[in-house]
């Protein structure tokens, strides 16, 4: 637990990989934080885990990424334990505390696309209401397969306010720009947010090791778990 | 396994207490390695010869007698005392024949060293590794492989009981273990006891036998050996019928659940087990995506939850491998010098890689995608509410967990809590895939041997107990980590040097967990002193 040199960081930005199964949500982490792509990975099952530090506007962040299991069934866990504070359950704590989502679609399947939209309900109904959301548009490489025109997927992420990149996670290609601008992005928002919040001179920076979350309900680690 | 807490060290060696306290038998079945190695060697076939397979018993055994001991405090034992009382039942020496054994060409010297490999332990049979350490290395990677049996009726069929004995064609084989021949006893008898069969299976199917075994425990095969034929066809008859009503059929006469299950079954059938080559065999992939989308449209109440994928894969290999006579050993006849000829027959390994798969002929595959979809049809059956909407079987499992963690390892489940990692984040995996995702495929084999023999908690509660000593058995290292390589740590778990022998040790301290905790809280003293 102790906080190596080599793991000092800024801050720490819990970021959340959420999109149909089969999408590439695996990939996108594995090429992120290993720089390894696996052709047949094994599907999700619950949630997967992995860091990684970058750099950003002279900050030094911690990105903590949560993969997700993306069948249908994980997700009907999610809305029907959400509810229950009893019952801790596997989708509402990879979602809850998450300060970014990258909204994950593979361009050579349609539905893939059209189920966004149910995932950013997810969103709506189970994350932090200020949560940095990404588009993400995954196997841009399949060029030959491409089922969703980036214009098209354009113009949805601008109606619903979202950032949007295509990534291949086999080729390599916009993967580290797609973590890159969300965490960027979160840091921004954070300090502007805490700028205003402390207005009048207050030093806006969170101690290093700190958790941040965007809205106000930010607790120490170890009290996050139900006894 | 020099971490595992006191407690659960020390319950492995009942398995052991009956051996003799100069005697180094193999720790994984030391009651019937005791007794074959008395027995094995004067076990004759059938024109007199007595095989020397059996030579190198006691080098397998070195690096566990290390880890036992012969004091136990508790006896327990699976079912009772079994082997003890089995010993004293006189057994004929039954003939070692092996019918329709067309492979036994690939003798030679890769044969005999595999040969000695089988001979050593009846329970030395995950893959090579171990036998070939254990019997010098002769065998070139064909390990692991033990004596026959007439029940190894291959490639034909797996009903193979009640035929053996009038074929025709009759080989000498290997002499069979003591183990072996109890398996044989109750496996060709007329009704089988299931009884019997459960408390033997527990400590572990010798390979060849694992496919007639699960399917009678699994209540796929009757007891009654007579019937079995015809089950058999029934069976498979039906769900040819299934087949061709729910896959067989135009997309667009399939509701829109149906095509998003097979969407994801599609998904993920080159995801399953994509590590191991059989899996990427494409009529091996066929079947599995058949048999997954056949069984979830008649499931509807829980469809394809992505895990029911990987419980179908120790099935599907033991079915692949008993097709092309996973662990049957034939021995060759006597060479002109009057020397005995070589072993032959293939292990777990050769199976899980893929390369004999030219040998399973269609019609043996569509027999194999049958068994798989009916026996994993009853295994899922036990487990209803685990893929049913909620999952709530998952998270009871879960929860169980947790409880059993706090009882058995307070500090660990302290240091859990306060790195703030919840047991939902890494066991709902253990859970949902019965640790399939933990182990390699020979080891689950094992595991399930117990499972099945666990009767109708097997894959429920018995399972919650092995997770528990699994997750006890890293506790020291655990215990030193934060919560980023906590989650790291649990979700790539060290097992990939794991054999029977590890997952034996895991069985036996989850048997003591299930005597101590199972039901009541009254021996929760007990195990508070002894850790
Ligand atoms: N061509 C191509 N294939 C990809 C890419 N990313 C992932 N894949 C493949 O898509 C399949 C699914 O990838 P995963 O990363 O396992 O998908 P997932 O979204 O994590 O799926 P779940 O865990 O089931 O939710 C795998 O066969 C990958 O190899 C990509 O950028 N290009
Ligand atoms: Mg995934």
């Amino acid at each position: 637990m102790s906080t190596r040199a080599d793991e000092e960081y800024d801050y720490l930005f819990k970021v959340v990989l959420i999109g149909d199964s089969g999408v590439g949500k695996s990939n996108l982490l594995s090429r992120f934080t290993r720089n390894e792509f696996n052709l047949e990975s094994k599907s999700t099952i619950g949630v997967e885990f992995a860091t990684k530090s970058i750099q950003t506007e002279g900050k030094t962040i911690k990105a903590q990424i949560w993969d997700t299991a993306g069948q249908e069934r994980y997700r009907a866990i999610t809305s029907a334990y959400y509810r229950s504070p009893m019952t801790y359950h596997v989708a509402t704590l990879k979602i809850r505390g998450a300060v970014g989502a990258l909204l994950v679609y593979d361009i050579s399947k349609h539905s893939s696309f059209e189920n966004v939209e149910r995932w950013l309900k997810e969103l709506r109904d189970h994350a932090e209401a200020n949560i940095v959301v990404m588009l993400v548009g995954n196997k841009s490489d399949l060029r030959h397969l491409r089922a969703v025109e980036t214009d098209e997927a354009m113009a949805f992420s601008e109606q619903h306010n979202l950032a949007f990149i295509e990534t291949s996670a086999l080729d390599a290609s916009g993967v580290d720009t797609a973590f890159q601008r969300i965490l960027t992005e979160i840091y921004r928002l954070m300090s502007r947010r805490n700028m205003a919040a402390e207005e009048g001179g207050n030093q806006p920076r969170l101690s290093t090791g700190q958790t941040i979350s965007l809205n106000s309900e930010n607790k120490p680690r170890k009290n996050c778990c139900q006894g | 396994m020099s971490r595992l807490p006191g407690f659960l060290r020390r319950t492995f060696s009942p398995h052991n207490e009956e051996k003799s306290s100069d005697e180094s038998a193999p720790s994984s079945s030391p009651s019937s390695s005791h007794h074959s190695s008395s027995n094995d060697n004067d076990v004759d076939d059938d024109d007199g010869r007595t095989h020397s397979c059996a030579t190198t018993r006691t080098t397998s055994t070195a690096t566990v007698a290390s880890t036992t001991t012969t004091t136990a405090p508790i006896v327990l034992r699976r079912g009772g005392s079994g082997g003890r009382q089995l010993r004293a039942v006189a057994f004929p020496p039954l003939p070692g024949k092996i019918i329709g054994g067309d492979d036994d060409e690939d003798g030679g010297e890769g044969g005999r060293g595999m040969g000695e490999g089988g001979g050593i332990d009846d329970d030395e049979y995950d893959g090579g590794k171990k036998a070939m350490g254990a019997g010098g290395g002769e065998g070139g990677g064909g390990g692991g492989i033990i004596g026959s049996s007439n029940h190894a009726v291959f490639p034909s069929s797996s009903s193979s009981s009640s035929s053996s004995s009038s074929s025709p064609m009759t080989m000498p084989a290997v002499p069979k273990t003591y183990r072996e021949r109890q398996f044989d006893a109750i496996l060709s008898s007329p009704i089988a006891s299931l009884r019997e069969l459960r408390k033997l299976a527990w400590n572990g199917v010798p390979l060849h036998m694992r496919p007639i075994a699960w399917k009678i425990l699994l209540g796929y095969l009757p007891a009654n050996a007579g019937r079995r034929e015809t089950t058999l066809r029934r069976r498979r008859d039906e769900y040819r019928d299934a087949v061709r009503r729910h896959y067989d059929i135009p997309d667009n006469s399939r509701t829109n659940a149906e095509q998003e299950t097979l969407r994801q079954v599609l998904v993920d059938v080159p995801r399953t087990a994509p590590d191991v080559p059989l899996f990427r065999d494409p009529r091996v992939r066929r079947c599995l995506g058949r048999l997954l989308y056949v069984w979830a449209t008649r499931h509807p109440a829980s469809g394809y939850v992505q895990g029911i994928n990987d419980l179908a894969t120790p099935l599907l290999a033991v079915f692949v491998g008993e097709r092309l006579g996973c662990g049957v050993v034939v021995v060759d006849g006597p060479d002109d010098d009057g020397v005995d000829g070589g072993c032959a027959g293939i292990g777990i390994a050769d199976v899980l890689d893929g390369s004999r798969m030219a040998s399973i002929t269609d019609g043996m595959m569509e027999e194999v995608e049958a068994d798989t979809y009916w026996c994993l049809t009853s295994l899922l059956s036990g487990i209803q509410d685990h893929y049913t909407s909620d999952q709530p079987g998952m998270q009871r499992m879960v929860m169980r967990l947790e409880e059993l963690v706090n009882r058995i390892d307070a500090e660990l489940a302290s240091h859990l809590r306060y790195t703030g990692i919840e047991f939902m984040q890494f066991a709902f995996k253990w859970m949902n895939c019965l640790l399939l995702r933990e182990f390699q495929l020979p080891c689950v084999m094992r595991l399930w041997d117990a499972y099945l023999s666990e009767g109708d908690g097997g894959f429920e509660d018995f399972h919650v107990y092995v997770c528990a000593s699994f997750l006890v058995h890293f506790s020291p290292t655990l215990k030193q980590m934060g919560f980023d390589e906590l989650f790291q740590f649990m979700q790539n778990m060290p097992t990939d040097d794991w054999g029977d022998r590890e997952v034996e040790i895991l069985l036996s301290s989850a048997f003591v967990l299930s005597t101590l905790f199972g039901g009541s809280d009254a021996h929760l003293n007990v195990v508070r002193n002894t850790i």
